[in-house]
């Protein structure tokens, strides 16, 4: 059964670069074809996952000799699939059903970001693996192509002498621990890369990409690179490499989501977070994992798997509103916006539950992730003395003050565009958004609530076969210890008994103005005087330019033109060649 | 017996901090004014305020959304389940497997969402600016709760508050010095909680936002009495005997606490608005101190 699903994928990864190859031919179909593509895929990954797959490989005898391409899927890569194309079928079928003929350069991107993702995570040697994150890169970041170029250097850095850098040779003799290192140091230097992109350079399906595909691509490198290839070399204050970096990149994109002036720009901070928090949980594995703590480790896989999950649908569900908001409002700053849940109570609620899975507050998805992630710092290594536990109280520090950013994010864009009134005539005029965007956020709501609420069954089939299948993990699952439903229950229970309490009250609500300090509305002004109210913009101050550290610039291929098949060949046979001169 | 004892504690714990939030705020404004050289409100006050605002009429504002007819009942329901998961006279009650450090601070943080948001929903602008400074100090106080609590979990190896406060009582939580300093953080927290009940609010919505905020003080204060006090406390299971003398003991520190919070208050006065940034700050760098401890001594035994 893994072998033909394997065999499917790679087929269908294969058929989605195809058809972005051929998407500016085929404008119209090119959307269902994709959606079917994904939406099938998924429904295929299903026995294996329910199952428990069998890792199995496949290889294609294309290319040099002892260079042929080498495909494999086991619970780790088919957890991330399945991630992937669901994501993968939101967007298409989003794309699908826009009145009209969408963007040439929008149904090329699609396909060609899936297909490459689907490529990469299939991958089994280090070839496969740059082809498909050079196809992401040239797809959605051509300015980050340096980052498929460090992943294939982090490879051949694992790579034993004398072999192909194959994933299964890594396996068998593990790379020193200098090599180790600096493998891990560029993987992370890799997945910021792809990740990072420029405030201004945002767009509703750039974004969803970016929210549903390259936020669990990153973490599955650096899972694969770290928690697989490189286990048995890695050290204890490896871990601290991902781990304090993810943690201080969580905290500067909470701030800068605190007080972002622009719902857009608040939003894809939130999914940057998402990926800091995620790089922080993989640092607390292999902190476990070096110490062998199976316990540790299997939460922090947990918390890294839920973190991507909750990035992956939060983070889609709250840009692809931030969009729709701010083309029916007419404006992306909230300080002109406000009383949306009266004009556009679907994109609204879609919002609401995006911020409640990316916040780390309960029910949502962000808490259990935060849970996870005290668990398994509460199950950590105590060796090693006082420097090796700082990192670990530093991160906990972070973590805590990133979910209290996070909280006061959610509130100043709850608060300030959902709520209130209209803060400008332009808000005020604002309409609901189209139903096709509507049903697409709405399912990305109920499934992230649920999620939230119930995230025992996903991390039953998503995280616990990777588990077992990374550090043969067997007792019981870490996820089994948290229960919210129960308090649910109490909270709903307790609320509803507080609203239909019988008060002693028996009249009927009095209609009245809003309470304008006992001062009679203005000529003109009905509901008072809009920019009375709260404009979101003293909540925090803008993270302070000194406090940033400096970027490091890392060299990057000027933008392409055009994508096309010419330069995947291009930039494939420059890979090869590469690999061929580093690997000797 | 096993489970019905526990489920006995749990319902008659739910009842008792029903009835004590009202009388605990009762006693501490009658103390605050004797302790200022005056009479005083009669302890029962609360309740009086509660029946008067229950019998007022209500007023809808026309651009009112429903988060704001929810957001009271709401942050009522969340801020009772937290307190209904802190121990007060029995511990290992029915629901102590879900009564979880993180997730008790966390209901906290969601009642004072449901507060902001109602307060920003009204287009009120005195109560949509006193929550955004309210939002910007919770970016520093409930990251200063949240490790206060994580340094006591892991000094217990726990995250659950039943198994923590057992442990407290066999005195096997370890450093001592690092519970003082997270005794310390949580009682600053304590003395500069500012949310409270706002100006847009009236009738029976001021009347649960009141009970909310006055639980959400009982909250803090079981707390601490649990965690760094824990004298007396019954096991679920042992009956109503122990039960009684539980109860007596839990009383007499609640009393203890509200006489010290207004001895305190009389004394030194109300933390001014300007230093709370100050204040907090420094709590939450003692609560980040609290777990370096907690680490290093574990990591150099």
């Amino acid at each position: 059964m893994s072998l033909l699903t394997l065999l499917f994928l790679v087929l269908a990864s294969v058929a989605m670069l195809t058809l972005g190859v051929l998407a500016g031919r085929l404008p119209r179909t090119s959307p269902g074809v994709l959606a079917a593509v994904c939406g099938l895929g998924t429904l295929l990954c299903l026995p294996p996952l329910l199952m428990g797959p069998d890792a199995t490989g496949l290889n294609l005898p294309l290319g040099p000799p002892g260079l042929s391409l080498h495909f494999a899927l086991d619970s780790l890569s088919l957890a991330f699939v399945v991630m992937i194309f669901l994501a993968g079928t939101a967007i298409a079928a989003l794309l699908a059903t826009a009145p009209g003929v969408p963007q040439t350069d929008t149904i090329r991107t699609t396909p060609l970001c899936i297909g490459g993702t689907t490529l990469a995570l299939l991958a089994a040697d280090g070839i496969v693996l740059t082809l498909g994150l050079v196809t992401v890169c040239v797809s959605i970041r051509p300015r980050a192509v340096a980052a498929p170029i460090m992943i294939l250097v982090a490879v051949c850095l694992l790579t034993p002498p004398g072999y192909a850098p194959r994933f299964d040779a890594i396996r068998t003799a593990p790379a020193d621990l200098v090599h180790a290192g600096a493998a891990l140091a560029l993987a992370v230097a890799s997945v910021a890369t792809m990740l990072w992109r420029r405030p201004d350079k945002s767009g509703p399906v750039t974004d969803m990409l970016t929210a549903g595909l390259l936020l669990p691509l990153g973490s599955y490198l650096l899972l694969r690179l770290t928690a697989d290839l490189s286990a048995t070399s890695i050290q204890p204050w490896y871990g601290f490499i991902p781990l304090l970096g993810g943690a201080a990149a969580a905290v500067a994109q909470g701030w800068t989501a605190a007080a972002s002036p622009r719902i857009d720009n608040a939003a894809n901070a939130l999914v940057l977070r998402q990926a800091g928090l995620a790089t922080a949980s993989i640092g607390l594995l292999l902190i476990a994992r070096a110490d062998d703590l199976s316990a540790a480790a299997s939460f922090a896989l947990n918390a890294t798997i839920l973190t991507v999950i909750a990035g992956a649908i939060g983070g889609m569900l709250a840009v692809l509103a931030a969009h729709s908001i701010g083309a029916n409002a007419g404006t992306f700053r909230l300080s002109r916006l406000g009383g949306l849940i009266q004009l556009m109570p679907g994109a609204s609620v879609a919002l609401s539950a995006a911020l409640l899975t990316l916040s780390a507050l309960p029910p949502g998805m962000g808490f259990v992730s935060l849970w996870l992630s005290f668990q398994s710092i509460l199950s950590a290594p105590r060796t090693g003395g006082m420097l090796s536990q700082l990192p670990l109280a530093l991160a906990a520090a972070s973590l805590a003050l990133t979910a209290a950013l996070a909280t006061a994010a959610a509130v100043r864009i709850a608060g300030i565009a959902v709520l209130g009134r209209p803060r400008s005539p332009r808000g005020a005029g604002a309409h609901e958004t189209a139903s096709r965007f509507r049903t697409v956020m709405v399912t990305l709501a109920a499934v992230s609530l649920l999620a939230g609420i119930l995230p025992n069954p996903i991390l039953w089939l998503l995280a616990d076969p990777a588990a077992h299948a990374l550090f043969g993990a067997t007792s019981r699952p870490a996820s089994a210890g948290y229960s919210v439903l129960a308090v649910v229950i109490l909270v709903a229970v307790a609320s509803a008994g507080a609203k239909l309490l019988p008060w002693q009250s028996r009249r009927e609500a009095k209609r009245a103005g809003p309470w304008l300090d006992g001062f009679p509305p203005q000529r003109g002004l009905p509901f008072g005087e809009p920019s009375a109210q709260s404009a979101g913009l003293g909540f925090l101050p803008d993270l302070a330019r000194p406090a940033r550290p400096a970027l490091i610039r890392i060299p990057a291929i000027p933008a392409l033109p055009k994508i096309s098949g010419l330069w995947l060949l291009l930039a494939a046979f420059v890979t090869f060649l590469l690999a061929v001169g580093i690997s000797g | 017996m096993s489970i019905v004892l526990p489920f006995a504690a749990q319902i008659l714990h739910a009842v008792l901090v029903l009835v004590a939030a009202p009388m605990l705020a009762g006693v501490s404004d009658w103390l605050d004014a004797r302790l200022t050289g005056l009479s005083g409100p009669s302890v029962l006050q609360p309740w009086r305020e509660l029946i008067r605002l229950s019998r007022k009429t209500q007023a809808a504002p026309d651009n009112l959304s429903p988060v704001s007819q929810l957001a009271p009942a709401i942050g009522f329901g969340v801020t009772l389940v937290a307190a209904i998961l802190v121990p007060s006279f029995a511990l290992f009650t029915s629901l102590s497997p879900v009564a979880d450090v993180i997730l008790i601070v966390s209901l906290l943080a969601v009642a004072r969402v449901a507060t902001a948001l109602s307060a920003l929903d009204s287009g009120d602008a005195r109560s949509g600016f006193r929550q955004q400074e309210v939002s910007a100090l919770s970016v520093i106080a409930e990251p200063a709760a949240m490790l206060s609590v994580v340094a006591v979990a892991l000094m217990a190896g726990t995250l659950n508050l039943d198994s923590i406060i057992a442990q407290q009582r066999e005195g096997t939580l370890m450093p001592a010095a690092a519970s003082v300093i997270a005794l310390v953080t949580l009682a600053t927290l304590l003395v500069t909680d500012t949310t409270q009940a706002d100006d847009h609010l009236a009738g029976r919505e001021l009347a649960l936002a009141s009970v909310t905020r006055w639980l959400r003080r009982l909250v803090w204060l079981d707390l601490i009495g649990g965690i760094f006090l824990p004298v007396g406390i019954a096991m679920a299971d042992a009956g109503p005997t122990a039960w009684l003398i539980g109860l007596g003991v839990w009383i007499l520190k609640l009393g203890v606490f509200v006489l010290a919070l207004a001895a305190l208050s009389a004394v030194f006065g109300r933390i001014p608005r300007r230093s709370l940034p100050g204040v907090l700050g420094v709590a939450a760098l003692l609560a980040l101190l609290a777990v370096i401890m907690v680490l290093a001594s574990a990591g150099t035994a």
